[in-house]
């Protein structure tokens, strides 16, 4: 076990002698386990053809041995417990230790092999979504395929004939098992290294949740109302910052396997969709964006060039996508005196801090929450609290930085005279031409009668 | 109990001293009696009153600070209609809280204050006197309830009633003419209690408070110029039988009364109260994180109140029956057709935080 932990996120595993053929299947490959939810170093092959190497946001990718002239994966799938963010820990399912399961890497061409070991408490099966391939190999079960039981190993072989962006999930009992995080990348290189290289290849996977504060297990039966909105199983201040080195050629895939579309936008650039789990898209048919949306059920991945050096956010666009769990049927409170509502709030709730009479901006100050229970906006950066949740993360763009050093290379050192600034600020309010609407007076009750007691 | 049994029992002692005295005599010491169980009658009522008055001023205290908080949480509603959060509806239902809380304090007010006066008029206070202070809570609940194995026998061994009765008997005896008893039985036999079982239940019997023992004479009718007489004492005999019989059924209910007032209001305290307190700490938990906002609060705490309501009033139904176990025992409770010891007058807010 410790050895096999050990190998982690070193190489590939090559098998002690030359083997080939079916008969040699039998010989089911190591299966390692991980144990961290931190971006591991990029694993470069050791075998068969060379390429970049991808890294996954709090993840890593599957390690594999060469087998004739097969690459032998070997998927578990298993209950995992996985932490969302410091302070945070869910129990999931998930593959190989982890939910989401370990990116697998191919090249354009190779036959994969791929074992799949079932330790869930019911039937399962893994279904290879964008990849073509036989129809028996497709994964639906029942369908295509008898599900595979408890306890029990099936394998996939196929060809990876194109390269691109795909996932795997399952399609047995699919809404639970993707609702309880049973997902993961396929990245496959093409096998021209010339073919749109870039210098940093950044991966992950979205996915939701409901999961009630003080509660540990998501809601599987849950359709629209998430409260957990992650990457990579993962909630700002837990997603690893994308270090990029100035003026690298950078990719970005995304999957998304919510159920809803997820705007991501990457401030301070330009870029284009290059690719979608359906192929490449040609230059000709690219358009320049910030914002990529990502359906449903898809991937997008975009190239861009990171010339321009700083902290730059990077997120979903939808406002309660960066958010962490809150409540949604909380009135607005703006306007309302703090003192009245601090009376009110202080006959209810000695402990609690008076929020949200001018909107609902915490400051530094965090508030006790219930158990494994993150707060809704939090995270600091140089200049304060950064207020965010969910899907934000930010892109880090240095000079200098090593080809495979994908460190946090912390806050951003701005040059003298680049950040904005308070100035001195004419006391009057400023001249306007028109006087803005007044608020209508008229909510209050006409008849309120009260007893005196 | 004992310190009342005492007090009675010196007003017994001079009813009992000259015993082999006339029927006159005899006729005396039943009024004397009759007089004592009135005085016993008296505390009793002076007990309940009390407990209720002081329940009344825990409620109040309850509700004063309900109020208080319902007040402002419907200026807040008043100010979210302003700004334009509330509606007209939800506004109504917030303050709706606010007056029935204010109506439910002013029924409490009242209640503790007509106890106050019920109590005065029971001690016959006046003048500076009526200006005596009331605890704001009743007391807690004893660490363990008491345990009466013999309850029975006290019951029939004090009761005053019972006292009154046997002397009545004595005294139709002596005007009957009665003489030649054939033999003794004391209350104990005739209420059917063996004296050999209470033996069996750990330490020695002790007789406290009266020290008498009760003895009945059995006559039988063998002359027939005492026949008739002797028919008219049995039947006075029976009577007492039944009242024997039926003061052991009293004390064995109050018993058990007691112990399932005790036992409920000890549930309350053990059991409710910290869920509630576990749940209202979440909910701040929950309103602190932004899970929920400050109406949510506001149906918790009315959903505490109710429950904080019932665990008053099952602690004062505890004294009230504990209060029943002492005239159970020493006489004085109430005569046939007076009102039981209610417990729970609930009013509308009892429920209303139920509404979830």
């Amino acid at each position: 076990m410790l050895s096999r932990r050990r190998f982690i996120g070193t190489a590939a595993l090559v098998s002690a002698g030359a083997v080939s053929g079916r008969v040699q299947a039998a010989a089911i490959p190591e299966a390692p386990i991980m144990e961290k939810a931190v971006m591991q170093p990029p694993l470069h092959p050791t075998s068969g053809p060379d390429y970049r190497p991808v890294v996954t946001l709090n993840g890593w990718s599957l390690p594999w041995r060469m087998n004739g002239d097969w690459k032998e994966f070997h998927l578990i799938a298993e209950p995992v417990v996985r932490e969302f963010s410091p302070g945070m820990k869910v129990h999931l399912w998930g593959y190989n230790g982890q939910s989401p399961g370990p990116t697998i890497e191919a090249v354009e061409g190779d036959k994969v092999r791929i074992f799949v070991t079932n330790k869930l408490p019911e039937q399962t099966t893994v279904h290879w979504h964008g990849v073509l391939l036989p129809n028996g190999m497709d994964g639906v079960g029942g369908l295509n395929q008898p599900h595979i039981p408890p306890g029990k190993t099936f394998v996939y072989e196929f060809q990876m004939k194109h390269s691109g962006t795909f996932m795997y999930h399952p399609h047995s009992d699919e809404m639970v098992q993707m609702a309880m995080g049973m997902m993961g990348m396929i990245v496959v290189h093409p096998r021209d290294p010339n073919f749109r290289p870039v210098d940093r290849d950044f991966v992950f996977i979205m996915s939701t949740y409901l999961i009630d504060p003080g509660t540990y297990l998501p809601k599987v039966t849950e359709m629209t109302d998430f409260n957990m909105w992650t990457w990579n199983s993962r909630v700002f201040p837990g997603i690893d910052p994308l270090a990029v080195r100035l003026n690298d050629k950078v990719r970005v895939r995304i999957g998304n396997l919510t159920m809803t579309n997820h705007p991501i936008h990457l401030h301070g650039h330009s870029f284009s969709v290059s690719c979608t789990d359906g192929g490449w898209v040609p230059e000709s048919a690219q358009w320049p964006e910030t914002t990529i949306d990502v359906p449903v059920g898809a991937i997008r991945a975009f190239d861009v060039v990171a010339d321009n050096p700083g902290d730059w956010a990077f997120h979903c666009h939808k406002s309660h996508h960066t958010m962490n769990a809150m409540g949604h049927d909380v009135r607005n409170f703006i306007g309302v005196s703090k003192k009245d509502l601090a009376k009110a709030v202080g006959k209810l709730a000695p402990d609690a801090m008076v929020m949200g009479s001018t909107g609902m901006a915490m400051g530094e100050m965090e508030m006790p929450a219930p158990d494994n229970t993150l707060p809704m906006m939090t995270g600091s950066g140089q200049f304060g609290p950064i207020e965010m949740g969910g899907m934000f993360t930010v892109m880090k763009i240095r000079e200098g930085l090593a080809p495979d050093d994908y460190s946090d290379p912390g806050p951003y050192k701005y040059p003298a005279g680049t950040v904005a600034f308070e100035v001195a600020a004419p006391s009057e309010q400023p001249m306007r031409k028109d006087k803005p609407a007044s608020i209508p007076k008229e909510g209050d009750m006409k008849a309120k009668k009260r007893m005196k007691g | 109990m004992e310190v009342e049994r005492q007090v009675v029992g010196d007003i017994l002692a001079l009813a009992t001293l000259p015993f082999r005295s006339d029927i006159a005599r005899d006729r005396f010491r039943k009024a004397q009696l009759r007089a004592a169980e009135d005085t016993l009658r008296l505390a009793a009522e002076v007990r309940r009153t009390y407990y209720r008055a002081v329940a009344a001023n825990e409620l109040v205290v309850l509700f004063t600070d309900a109020k208080s908080t319902a007040e402002s949480t419907a200026q807040l509603a008043e100010q979210l209609g302003r700004t334009g959060s509330l509606n007209k509806l939800d506004q109504a239902r917030e303050q709706a809280f606010y007056a029935e809380t204010t109506a439910d304090l002013a029924a409490l007010r009242q209640e503790a204050a007509s106890s106050r006066e019920q109590l005065i008029r029971l001690l016959g206070l006046w003048g500076g006197d009526i200006g005596i202070r009331l605890p704001q809570r009743l007391p807690t609940l004893p660490g363990r309830p008491r345990s009466l194995p013999r309850i029975e026998v006290d019951a029939v061994g004090h009761r005053l009633d019972l006292q009154m009765a046997r002397i009545e008997l004595l005294a139709l005896a002596k005007a009957m003419q009665l003489t030649q008893a054939s033999r003794f039985v004391t209350l104990l036999d005739v209420a059917g209690i063996d004296k050999k079982t209470r033996e069996l239940e750990g330490p020695p019997f002790k007789e406290r408070g009266f020290d008498i023992q009760f003895q009945i004479p059995v006559f039988d009718g063998g002359e027939v110029g005492v026949r008739q007489a002797t028919e008219i004492y049995n039947q006075a005999f029976n009577l007492l039988t039944e009242k024997a019989v039926n003061v052991r059924s009293e004390a064995r209910n109050a018993y058990r009364v007691y112990r399932s007032t005790y036992d409920i209001a000890g549930h309350y305290q053990r059991e409710v109260l910290p869920l509630r307190q576990i749940i209202s700490e979440e909910m701040q938990l929950r309103f602190s994180s932004m899970q929920v906002d400050v109406f949510a609060l506001l149906t918790e705490a009315r959903q505490r109140l109710a429950v904080l309501r019932a665990a008053i009033d099952a602690k004062r139904d505890f004294w009230l029956a504990e209060s029943e176990l002492q005239t159970a025992v020493n006489g004085g409770g109430r005569r046939a057709g007076e009102e039981q010891p209610s417990g729970s007058r609930s009013t509308t807010t009892a429920q209303a935080g139920g509404g979830h």
